[in-house]
């Protein structure tokens, strides 16, 4: 009984042990394959997780191009091309005299998706380029340089990317790693006991973790779902994940897919992964020239990217990437001689990481984009963002907000106060924005000044009243305006009387020196006549979005506007008359390569050339008798320029808004707070102006005159006309409607008769030349 | 300014007809907009009209209409090698169909020669084969502004505009812009 009983509660048992034991079974094979389904799922989901790349407009090259040999050499340093003796592969040059021979990368455009690599012969003088031959000698019309990678747009929680191809890695690259991190990744089934038992060896003799055991497999697991705990239940979870990936791809796979996915640094709220990135970020240049010395140094940073920050701890680093070429040798992937060579070479990391470099355009860019994009698909979906970016310019505002603002910090009232700034360019007649900067802090993701700074145009509204007043017919440059006392009654029952800059009032003069001394009081007059509903329709067509209530102060600028909308309107008058949608993005092209939207050139005509040019010719004596002309001094002497000064009330803001033949470039002064500046806009915007177009290299504005215009020269305190011969200082050209009738001076040329006598006088010598 | 520059060529005979023609393009503006086309009336320096204050009349003295300048012979916009290259892909683009990616390339082009006004006819061109004559219109009114003195282009922008009305269905004013566009290439 007893033994049958035993016998039964032991069946009883095993049976009950059995099912647990199958239970137990069933979970875990549950488990087990959710966690496969979770990490395959994530594995190929992170194929094509991969943040937009946005890119600079490319350079192009062709003969007559005014870039002397230095400044090409100057640009393709900026790609990160290197100088050498012979040329091998591409991203590098030689100089040879006045020729330059590029080894040109491979590159993709927004209207080319693969234009390979070739090799180029550049000959370029100090005037320009004057010819470009490619390798059989051939002549080329135009080339261009691949474009500057300045940036990606990378999700919320700052994971940032560039995804590399197999091809694209250098084949020491998986070899270093697998030596360094995973000696038996090859051979492997994703966990390697052996290592674990040896880290734990010497974990346990150290007393404290030094070694991690894991698998490049095991660490690229950890990295797909970022959990910092050092548990063992996370390990045992990582470990099945690990033989389950290593299950269903191959070692090719695994090994690329971890050089995607590593984290290999941290740029402020940046998460560098990947080493197609971290090469961008350390080196400037694509992954695929890295030479052994860099490629070691990577390899080096893996095991601890804050620790080992070759930027901040440069010994450290230095003597990990010694480490690991050492490794590579004993191993027998680079000869002993080829890795004690690397292991004397400097880090080479830059100064300032890649990418990333222009905050406040990129600022743009995203909110350009964000009108028809996702955030996930700006973020996830590899898009490809062509932009109007050009660096050198980009470079050139920087250098002269930073540098003017400093000196006027100097002579500022409030020293506690920042002085800031803003810089808006554009090549007028595109249309496109080719710098901004935001911030005198021109590195700084924060406010950006020329978007989002809302403030009061002061006088540079002036062109568009006295444009209006043009188009009506009734005015023209010479003629007189009175600038005396105005008083004009409110609706508000209130009298309100505007005032001259200088507080005095300067009489009769004629709107070509109203508009270059910018007299208020005469403007006032003139506004008022024209009437307000014309001028606002007028800002209106040049492209101001919120349009101002219809006050009297509108016509000394109490409407507040941002740089960006300044570059807007005036973008029409140094574009002829044509209003022409400002634009940061050229093309989105999608991962796959193909065109998803294009930002294609529009112009729309919002006034006659004739009236501009009008404007355009007055505003060219600002810059020669007016508020500008203390740019003269800055300025090559034959540039022909135009532009506005704009003062605020009480000095808060001053703006400069100008533009020579290729480029518009817009500046406002001030201070967030919005305290008085104590400047004006000829003080205080007007130098950074000045700095700045001198450094662009510009063109001259010469417009064509239109055939109904005539130019004629007059008296600049009477405007009375003059002869050009008569070598009086105070007259200036300005171009009227053919057929206007203006009252001669009386004495130097003032005699028609003579003049026309001289004119035929002239005619017939020039048909006996 | 270009008429300050004019070199003695062989304009004799041309000249008073260029005068002529001149005088009577002066009148008619390319512009469509505002309707107050800057014309200018005599007297246009005393105006009169409502206003806190008036445009003072000059002190008297004998007043003389500014005479039309002397012309300017003649000139000719041409493609530099780049230029033409650009042009070149952009018409092979075209010819296949790709409008989009032509528009580029000759934007590209723009960029190099953005005063050339033969580049803005070839993208006004490229505007109307996308079915977009209100830009083929604009295109050519722009490249019309930039082609003063030369009238080979001033005709070709001409006739962009009179086909990009015509699309609209603007039939007189196609004739018109034609009839621009024929006077204008006699004179060259």
């Amino acid at each position: 009984m007893a033994r049958s009983g035993s016998k039964k509660f032991r069946r009883i048992f095993w049976l009950g042990a059995l099912a647990v034991v199958l239970g137990l079974g069933v979970a875990a094979t549950f488990y087990i394959l959710y966690l496969d389904h979770l990490v395959t799922r994530q594995f190929e989901g992170r194929r094509w997780t991969l943040p937009a790349q946005v890119y600079a407009a490319p350079l192009e090259l062709y003969a007559g191009l005014a870039l002397s040999g230095g400044d090409l050499e100057h640009e393709l340093q900026r790609l990160q091309y290197r100088r050498v003796e012979r040329l091998e592969h591409p991203g590098s040059y030689r100089v040879q005299g006045s020729r330059i021979d590029v080894a040109l990368r491979a590159a993709r455009f927004a209207d080319e998706e693969s234009r390979p690599a070739a090799i180029l012969s550049v000959v370029s003088t100090d005037k320009g380029i004057e010819s470009i031959r490619d390798s059989d000698g051939k002549d080329l019309p135009i080339v261009r340089l691949e474009p500057l990678l300045i940036g990606s747009i990378f999700p919320i929680h700052g994971e940032d990317r560039i995804v590399v191809t197999p091809q694209e890695v250098p084949t020491l690259l998986p070899q270093a790693l697998a030596t360094v991190e995973d000696r038996k990744f090859y051979s492997h089934h994703g966990v390697d006991p052996t290592a674990i038992m040896r880290a734990l060896w010497q974990n346990m003799r150290a007393g404290q973790i030094e070694q991690g055991g894991s698998t490049l497999t095991q660490q690229l697991v950890k990295s797909y779902f970022l959990d910092p705990r050092r548990t063992l239940g996370r390990k045992v979870r990582e470990a099945i994940m690990a033989i389950s990936l290593d299950a269903h791809f191959s070692k090719q796979d695994l090994m690329n897919a971890y050089i995607n996915e590593i984290f290999l640094g941290q740029d402020g709220d940046r998460a560098i992964h990947g080493f197609g990135l971290a090469s961008q970020f350390y080196f400037g240049k694509p992954l695929s020239e890295l030479d052994l010395s860099e490629v070691a140094l990577l390899v080096a940073v893996v095991r601890g990217p804050t620790y080992y920050d070759p930027r901040r701890h440069p010994d450290r680093v230095r003597a990990r990437r010694d480490m690991v070429l050492k490794l590579m040798a004993e191993r027998g992937i680079v000869k002993q001689a080829d890795a004690l060579a690397a292991e004397k070479k400097p880090l080479g990391v830059t100064a300032r990481a890649a990418g990333a470099y222009f905050p406040a355009y990129l600022d743009f860019v995203r909110r350009t984009l964000r009108r028809d994009y996702h955030e996930q698909d700006l973020t996830e979906a590899g898009l490809r963002i062509y932009t109007s970016l050009e660096p050198r310019a980009q470079e050139q505002a920087e250098k002269a907000l930073e540098r003017e603002l400093a000196r006027l910090d100097k002579q500022k009232k409030y020293p506690d106060s920042k002085l800031e700034g803003a810089v808006v360019v554009t090549s007028p007649q595109s249309g496109d924005v080719i710098a901004i900067v935001g911030s005198r802090n021109v590195g700084y993701d924060g406010f950006n000044r020329a978007l989002d700074a809302r403030r009061a145009m002061g006088s540079l509204v002036k062109p568009f009243i006295y444009l209006t007043a043009f188009e009506t017919g009734r005015y023209n440059a010479a003629t007189v305006v009175q600038d005396a006392p105005v008083a004009i009654k409110l609706a508000n029952g209130t009298v309100w009387r505007p005032e001259n800059f200088t507080r005095q009032t300067y009489g009769p003069v004629p709107v070509v020196h109203a508009l270059a001394e910018s007299l208020n009081l005469a403007t006032v007059g003139v506004g008022m006549d024209v009437g307000l509903p014309k001028i606002t329709e007028t800002l209106g067509r040049f492209g101001l979005e919120h349009l101002p209530a219809q006050v009297p102060a509108m016509l000394l600028g109490t409407i507040e506007v941002t740089p960006m909308e300044v570059a807007q309107l005036y973008n029409g008058l140094a574009n002829g008359g044509f209003r022409t949608p400002l634009r940061a993005v050229r093309a989105v092209i999608s991962a796959e390569g193909k065109a998803l939207k294009a930002f294609p050139l529009e112009v729309t005509p919002v006034a006659t050339p004739e009236v501009v040019f009008e404007v355009d010719r007055m505003m060219e004596q600002v810059m020669e008798k007016g508020t500008g002309r203390a740019a003269k001094a800055v300025l090559p002497a034959n540039l022909v320029v135009a532009g506005k000064s704009g003062t605020s009330s009480d000095y808060h803001d001053n703006w400069f808004a100008g533009f020579s033949g290729s480029h518009l470039a817009v500046v406002w002064v001030g201070y967030d707070d919005n305290l008085p500046t104590g400047f004006t806009g000829s003080s205080g915007a007007l130098p950074i102006w000045a700095r700045l177009m001198a450094g662009l290299g510009t063109t001259s504005w010469e417009a064509p005159m239109p055939e109904s215009l005539a130019e004629t020269w007059i008296d600049y305190s009477s405007g009375l006309r003059v002869d050009k011969s008569c070598s009086d200082p105070n007259t200036v050209p300005i171009a009227v409607p053919v057929g206007t009738e203006l009252p001669m001076k009386p004495g130097c040329g003032g005699n028609s008769l003579q003049s026309i006598v001289e004119r035929a006088g002239e005619w017939i010598r020039d048909l006996l030349h | 300014m270009m008429f300050k520059a004019a070199p003695a060529g062989k304009k004799g005979p041309y000249f008073v007809v260029l005068l002529l023609m001149a005088a009577t393009l002066a009148g008619c503006s390319v512009f469509q907009h505002p309707p107050e086309a800057p014309s200018s009336p005599p007297g246009a320096n005393s105006p009169s009209g409502p206003g806190t204050a008036q445009p003072q009349p000059a002190p008297p003295s004998e007043a003389t209409p500014v005479p039309e300048p002397p012309k300017a012979p003649p000139k000719q916009f041409k493609l530099s090698p780049a230029t033409h290259a650009l042009v070149q892909q952009a018409h092979n683009q075209a010819h296949a169909g790709a409008f989009a990616p032509a528009a580029a390339t000759l934007e590209r082009a723009l960029r190099i020669e953005p005063e050339n006004p033969l580049l803005w006819i070839e993208l006004g061109q490229i505007r109307l084969s996308e079915n977009n004559p209100g830009q083929a219109d604009a295109m050519g009114r722009k490249a019309l502004a930039l082609a003063t003195g030369d009238p080979q282009a001033q005709a070709s922008s001409w006739r962009l505009i009179a086909e990009s009305l015509r699309v609209r269905g603007r039939n007189q004013e196609a004739a018109d812009a034609d009839k621009k566009a024929g006077a204008l290439s006699t004179r060259s």
